[in-house]
């Protein structure tokens, strides 16, 4: 069996191994770069879509978590409201039984300063009336005569007003 | 006649040794090469896939030179005394 | 990803075991190949790649040797290689094959992007073909089998195929432009510059030639010297310890693990990586942007 020398240089040995690189080079590109290349923007596509469909789930989350939120407030400031107008609503009521209570006590009051004036009056009257008797009676039994009470009663009321007015 | 092709033998094998002198100089240059990258490396330890990287391209390129003398060497010991000798052969016989 | 390679069908196991298989048989055939067409006399000899015919061609005959016939076997593995690493391939559901695959990918566009630039982005393909055509070139020696990288004529047509690409994006601003780019500093040095731009391909080629070469012709040596030393020191015993090369054991493993392996796997990439270099310096992507431009203004 003949060999080829250890350096030797043939154009067409040459010719076949640039073919063969060639060929290996058409090989890979159509074997394994195209469908590489293929499933990786395959993939890329699923990953946009899914991030994509992450981020509507996101924005709808955040959308309806927002909604809730502000119906939360709303309700908030209902309730502040109706506790507002409940709390008014009771002052109200409350002053209105506290004037009228108050209203009440003074009218008591007032009848019973009128009573105790008209008492006062009536005792006022009566203490006259019987000073008058009594002193009709002293004066009858001190002069031992009949004093005409009608003539004196005058007299004595003045007299006796006289004294209120010093009493004063 | 046999010295002729005694001579040619012993020069050629002479010569390719001679050709390998030439390992000396990829030799220093790759030990430099290597001995900075080595300094680089143990200053930026970080950077070590780089320098690696570039200091085995700056050595194959290093190496070209020896190589160089090597496919010398190797014509020499392997192709050159078959021609040589054939020149001779030839010769002498234009010559009777 | 259990489940899912479960519920695999066995069709789909059948044709991975196929394609497996096609990638392999080729290796069987090359070792095959070999051991016919070996001849009987073994000892110190390093010669190129065996004939196996001869076709005559005008200009100059072509001889098929060991190297045309192994560059086939690494194509017909490789490309069922790919096969086997896309098949059943998903978007949604990764194997790790596929993982490989899109490593790969991702990897060699990831490194043109980084070392070429723009303009270049149909090059990934090509690197890899590259790399993996050398490497596994390279790695042919661990069955046994001749490295067609270690013919000159075959990393020569490679280098060759470069050096076309290198002068096509040189020349994609005009002819013109291209013959300008020789007097570049000085006129003068037209001459030098021509020399330099031949020598892009001889140096790429002899390098990679030289480094495989070098480490077979190194294995060789270590080996028959191995074997003639152990004659020497073990030769006096008596029976089969004498026969047997016992030194041979060990070292010519390590110095394989370090040229074939090694060396190989780094050949590759610096042939990959000094193409892209190449092709991307020379490209005069400045004037070819200016040129775009003025093309988009008309």
């Amino acid at each position: 069996m003949q060999s080829t020398e250890v350096i030797s240089v043939n154009l067409w040995q040459m010719l076949i191994s640039l073919l063969n690189l060639l060929i290996l080079f058409l090989i890979l590109k159509k074997f394994m770069y195209k469908p590489v290349k293929k499933t990786l923007a395959e993939r890329q596509k699923l990953i946009d879509e899914r991030f994509e469909n992450a981020q509507k789930a996101q924005s709808d989350a955040d959308s309806a978590k927002s909604e809730y939120e502000s119906k939360l407030a709303n309700a908030d400031s209902e309730a502040a409201d109706i506790i507002k107008a409940a709390r008014a609503k009771a002052e109200r009521k409350s002053e209105k039984i506290v004037s009228s209570a108050k209203s009440k006590a003074d009218d008591i009051l007032r009848q019973a300063q009128t009573d105790a004036e008209l008492e006062k009056k009536k005792a006022e009257a009566d203490i006259k009336n019987e000073i008058t008797e009594v002193s009709s009676l002293l004066t009858e039994k001190l002069l031992g005569r009949e004093i005409n009470a009608a003539d004196h009663r005058d007299f004595i009321n003045s007299f006796i007003e006289k004294i209120g007015e010093e009493n004063d | 006649m046999e010295l002729a092709i005694g001579i040619i033998l012993g020069c050629c094998a002479l010569g390719a040794g001679m050709a390998m002198i030439a390992g000396i100089g990829p030799g220093i240059g790759e030990g430099n090469a290597v001995a900075s990258a080595c300094e680089a490396i143990g200053r930026q330890p970080e950077s070590q896939g780089n320098v690696t990287t570039t200091m085995l391209m700056g050595c194959a390129i290093a190496e070209t030179t020896g190589l160089y003398a090597l496919v010398i060497a190797i014509l020499l010991i392997f192709l050159a005394p078959g021609r040589f000798v054939n020149i001779l052969v030839e010769t002498m016989n234009n010559i009777k | 990803m259990k489940s899912e390679t479960k519920s695999r069908s066995k069709a789909f196991k059948a044709v991975d075991f196929l394609l497996l298989a096609c990638a392999v048989i080729p290796y069987i055939f090359g070792i095959a190949l070999y051991v016919l067409i070996k001849p009987p006399s073994s000892g110190i000899e390093i010669t190129g790649a065996k004939i196996l015919f001869t076709i005559d061609m005008p200009l100059q005959s072509l001889p098929i040797t060991e190297s045309q016939v192994n560059s086939w076997i690494v194509i017909v593995t490789i490309f069922f290689l790919c096969l086997y690493l896309t098949h059943g391939i998903s978007a949604a559901q990764p194997t790790a094959r596929q993982h490989l695959a899109e490593w790969i990918v991702e990897k060699t566009e990831n490194l043109v992007k980084n070392n070429m630039g723009e303009f270049f982005d149909g090059f990934a393909p090509f690197v890899a073909a590259i790399m993996g055509l050398s490497a596994f070139s390279s790695l042919l020696t661990l069955v046994g089998l001749f490295p067609p990288t270690s013919d000159l004529n075959v990393v020569g047509g490679w280098a060759v195929l470069v050096f076309i690409l290198i002068t096509h994006y040189k020349m994609k601003c005009g002819l013109l432009h291209y013959i300008k780019s020789f007097g570049d500093p000085v006129p003068l040095l037209a001459p030098l510059n021509v020399i330099s731009e031949i020598a892009t391909p001889v140096s790429m080629a002899f390098r990679h030639y030289g480094n495989v070469l070098s480490g077979s012709v190194i294995s060789v040596l270590v080996a028959v010297g191995l074997q003639g030393l152990s004659k020497i020191v073990l030769g006096k015993l008596p029976g089969f310890i004498g026969e047997f090369p016992l030194l041979q054991i060990g070292l010519p493993a390590v110095l394989s693990v370090y040229f074939d392996i090694f060396s190989g796997c780094l050949q590759a990439f610096i042939f990959a990586m000094l193409t892209m270099l190449y092709i991307s310096t020379g490209f005069p992507s400045e004037d070819y942007r200016a040129k775009l431009m003025k093309k988009e203004k008309n």
